[in-house]
């Protein structure tokens, strides 16, 4: 078999702060093939944003980053920043979550596609901008030929991350990263917004990492779903058997904050309770088990690791649940 | 429009305001008008004469109507000392002035926005300190003491540009701005510090944004992100205070036009200072006010350039 | 306990620790007042002492005309050299400090004062008052600071008093816009609706409970204006409209030397380098103790 599309091996991201060092991400590794959409969801808070950004090796200054990060065949964290700069567009690219701050307010829409085009592909002007209302008809956009030359503040929330996409698949990327693309938007436009994704996604043939706090949304449009907790994946399957045979207690309680549309009206959520751990002073054994019903003494002593059971499904788990207790 | 109503309002308001006080003041100038125009050993009838003719004996209101109904019509009265037209001598004078501000303007936008760039490109970075003290410095140095060292330096000691002298258009260009190269450098050289740090201070903020950083992802480089994508959000306090700025600059250019001999409004205002030409004070305080008022105006114009939300509230109207 | 909520800040959460450390580190730069603050402040205080015990100093009369020792370089007679009329640089430019120090100390607060009481006036009572006062800073503002000294020093003379009280005017319109936009900002918080409840009057509320809020951004300001003050002054006595000769004072000492730059520079040079140390000087030493302030204030919300 050849080699994944993307490989990220032992990923570590740390911030340097006054208080300590903040370990977003602990050593994550997961493996995404072209074409395929891996979910990955969590709390706020549990490394996924970083996750994402330590992939496209878009870090601030004060980050200690280690690990390896393999995208067709090429170390990303062995790369100049003037190399990553070309890749950043044609190979692998994001859409944010907020496209009312993520969009450049003074330029016009066409100019903030255009410039994908021009800088990576050497399009004249004149061609980026008919690409540009071309790309925008694709992605729903009504009218592109007129929203080409308008601004963002013209435009509705859920127009402009349309447009975000549009700016994302410009160049056709191997691998798309959504981070949290629709927990800005108003309910009414996120599934639209999810299903224009999964259809970019299906006609690009492109590989797409979906990140978000939401289990609802990765059911049915991911294969794969990598949940994390304090900056580590806890447990990774197929959605399919994530959902059916959930194993780790944490996974367990994301799936029972989906509200149901056969819940009755007004039912309170499932909340976890406890809060979400300090990544400067993570607990000794599992992270997890501070906020879990079923820790005992070894769970609050050694960390679990990451285990495969068999199928692809992995979880980090002392005390994994049976299916019967997911129930 | 009501908002741009209400502006106007409050403009004209401060327009008469301005003159009136200028009109109070000027007035209560020690040293007799009529006795300096009548001359050393005249008697006191032809004394009075001239203050008749110049209705100096009426209430200082009555003779501000008549003054500000003068202006309204065109008619900025004429000099008491030399009888020269106060339009005819402002006119003449207003470009020199607004030639040395615009220059002084220009030399310290230059060296404020790529200086304001590179500091807020890595905020406490090495870069940023070095510009930082020089800013501090700058700002330590007057634009008098600055003219006195550029004199010493350029033209005394290495005999570069003059330190006196005009030339007019009709010269040619070179020689036309031999001359205004080192007042402009003079003037510059103080106002670009805090035109810097305004921008600096702004620019760091919007290069957290998130479309800074989806530019980032975007692949686009550096300085891409830097010219094309902050330096426009980036700059709207720098705009108002480049407004703001003007009531400064006047200042400084009355200095620097009596430092570099340059004949500008600000001598002309000196001169008639000295004179108790106090019609001529009068004339050049209103141009002064004038200049602010429109320059603050332009300004808000500006804005609506840089923010495309801006121009669209006044197509709305 | 921490519900699963959307984690809105989830996006920006790879910048947040990273303002945080540099927050937290440039908060420990500040806090070292290192060499950039005490060779300032020691600067000042040579310049202060020099001038408050100038009179004890044995220096030359600051007004000795010797004609026997015109614009002489620094020799072991005169240590700074001497002027056109030969008197002696070092005490004018001693004596000079007096009349920059003064202005320097006394405009700001003078003017930071005047605008406090309009600020606080417009900012609490709104409506036509308000109105009245923007009306008039505005006005104020259209006319350039340098103008309006230009005809008060003509009007009012040129005593130290005088140049004081007009050089504090220009000061009004910021402070004043300062103050009342701070007092907007707290005259509707919840204390002092509850003082203004109980039947507190205007006066009280607005020095018990407006007042000490707004006082902190005031002082910063002043901290600001005072080597800008030092800096219109010596342009203002430059020009021959400060203090009247023959006191000295910066400005009207290095415009006097102007006019032998050629031959004998020092007279124009060592007064602005003094100027510019000094001024300087004020500008970083207020620059820390702003920063300071800032801390503190910080600290104690």
């Amino acid at each position: 078999m050849s080699e994944p599309l993307l490989t990220v091996e032992n990923q570590r991201t740390a911030f340097a702060t006054g208080r300590g060092l903040v370990r977003a991400v602990d050593g994550v590794s997961f493996t995404l093939e072209r074409g395929r959409t891996l979910g990955v969801v969590g709390e706020s808070g549990s490394g996924k944003s970083v996750l994402s950004r330590s992939i496209m090796r878009l870090l601030p200054p004060n980050a200690r980053s280690s690990g390896e990060v393999r995208l067709g065949g090429r170390d990303l964290t062995a790369m100049s920043e003037k190399a990553l700069r070309a890749l950043r567009g044609p190979e692998i690219s994001i859409v944010f979550q907020d496209p009312m701050t993520s969009l450049n307010p003074v330029m016009t829409i066409g100019a903030q596609i255009g410039e994908v085009l021009t800088r990576h592909l050497g399009m004249s002007r004149k061609a980026a901008k008919a690409r540009s209302v071309e790309l925008l008809a694709s992605v729903g956009l009504p009218q592109p030929d007129v929203r080409v030359d308008q601004h963002p503040h013209q435009l509705s929330g859920g127009m402009r991350q349309r447009v975000a996409i549009a700016i994302a698949i410009a160049c056709e990327p191997a691998l798309l990263i959504a981070d949290e693309p629709t927990t800005a938007l108003d309910v009414t436009v996120q599934a639209e917004i999810l299903d224009l994704l999964a259809r970019q996604q299906a006609e690009r043939n492109m590989a797409m990492i979906l990140i978000t706090h939401d289990m609802g949304v990765v059911a049915g449009r991911c294969d794969d779903v990598a949940v994390m907790y304090a900056g580590r994946i806890v447990e990774q399957a197929s959605t399919e058997d994530l959902f059916r045979d959930t194993r780790m207690p944490y996974t367990s309680a994301l799936l029972a904050s989906i509200p149901r549309l056969d819940d009755p009206p007004h039912r309170k959520l499932e909340a976890i309770a406890g809060r979400p751990p300090d990544l400067i002073h993570p607990p000794a054994g599992c992270a997890f088990s501070p906020r879990c019903r079923y820790a005992d003494d070894l769970c609050r002593s050694q960390p679990p690791a990451l285990e495969d059971a068999g199928r692809g499904h992995r979880f980090a788990c002392w005390r994994p649940m049976t299916m019967e207790a997911a129930e | 429009m009501r908002y741009l109503f209400r502006r106007f309002q409050r403009l004209v308001v401060v327009m008469v305001s301005v003159t009136f006080l200028t009109f109070l003041l000027v007035n209560v100038l020690p040293g007799d008008v009529a006795y300096e125009m009548a001359g050393m050993d005249s008697s006191e009838e032809e004394v009075q004469a001239i203050r008749d003719e110049l209705g100096l004996d009426r209430n200082v209101v009555l003779r501000y109507l008549d003054w500000a109904g003068g202006i309204l019509t065109g008619d900025w009265g004429a000099s008491f000392i030399n009888k020269e037209e106060v339009w005819h001598a402002l006119a003449q004078r207003f470009p020199v002035s607004l030639e040395l501000m615009l220059l002084a303007q220009l030399i310290a936008l230059s060296l404020a926005v790529p200086m304001g760039l590179i500091s807020a490109y890595r905020p406490g970075g090495r870069a940023d300190r070095v510009i930082g003290t020089l800013a501090f410095a700058s700002v330590s140095m007057p634009s008098f003491m600055t003219a006195i060292l550029l004199i010493f330096f350029f033209s005394l000691h290495l005999g570069w540009l003059p330190a006196t002298g005009y030339e007019p258009l009709s010269a040619g260009l070179w020689e036309n701005l031999r001359p205004m190269i080192l007042p402009a450098l003079a003037l510059g050289l103080v106002e670009w510090t805090v035109l810097m740090r305004t921008l600096r201070a702004e620019m760091i903020g919007v290069l957290q944004e998130n479309y800074i950083a989806l530019a980032r992802a975007k692949g686009m480089s550096d300085a891409r992100i830097l010219l094309v994508h902050a330096l426009r959000p980036s700059s709207f306090s720098m705009i108002t205070l480049l407004g703001l700025q003007v009531g400064r600059l006047m200042g400084g250019s009355i200095i620097i036009e009596q430092i570099f001999g340059i004949p500008g409004i600000g001598r002309l205002l000196v001169h008639a200072v000295n004179t108790r030409d106090f019609i001529m004070i009068q004339g050049c305080v209103t141009l002064f006010a004038i200049a602010f008022v429109t320059a603050n105006f332009l300004v808000d114009i500006a804005y609506a350039w840089l923010d495309p939300r801006v121009r669209l509230e006044r197509a709305r109207g | 306990m921490a519900d699963i909520t959307p984690d809105r800040l989830e996006g920006s959460s790879a910048g947040a620790p990273d303002d945080n450390a540099d927050a937290i580190a440039s908060h420990n730069r500040k806090n070292r007042l290192g060499l950039g603050f005490w060779i300032p402040l020691a600067w000042l205080a040579v310049v202060v002492a020099a001038a408050v015990f100038a009179d004890f100093l044995g220096l030359f009369p600051a007004d000795e005309i010797d004609w026997m020792h015109i614009n002489e370089g620094p020799n072991d007679a005169h240590i700074l050299g001497t002027d056109h009329l030969g008197r002696d640089m070092l005490s004018r430019i001693i004596y000079g400090a007096r009349v920059s120090l003064t202005v320097g100390f006394a405009a700001p607060l003078i003017g930071v004062g005047l605008g406090l009481v309009l600020g606080i006036l417009a900012g609490y009572y709104k409506g036509w008052v308000d109105e009245v006062i923007g009306i008039a800073i505005d006005t104020w503002l259209a006319i350039p600071g340098l103008v309006i000294l230009l005809l008060f020093s003509v009007v009012f003379g040129g005593s130290l008093g005088m140049v004081c009280l007009s050089l504090g005017l220009l000061f009004i319109p910021t402070a004043a816009r300062i103050t009342r936009a701070a007092t907007l900002n707290h005259s509707n918080r919840e204390f002092v609706l509850a003082a203004r409840a109980m039947g507190a009057s205007d006066f009280r509320i607005l020095t018990v409970e407006v007042l000490p809020n707004i006082i902190w951004p005031l002082i910063a300001f002043v901290l600001i204006d005072i080597p800008i003050a030092i800096v219109i002054e010596g342009a203002l006595s430059f020009l021959g409209l400060s203090v009247k000769a023959p006191t000295p004072s910066w400005g009207g000492v290095i415009a006097e030397g102007r006019e032998h730059l050629e031959g004998s520079p020092h007279i124009s040079l060592i007064p602005t380098a003094v100027m510019f140390m000094t001024v300087l000087s004020f500008n970083l030493v207020g620059d820390a103790i702003r920063k300071r302030l800032a801390d503190v204030r910080d600290g104690a919300i």
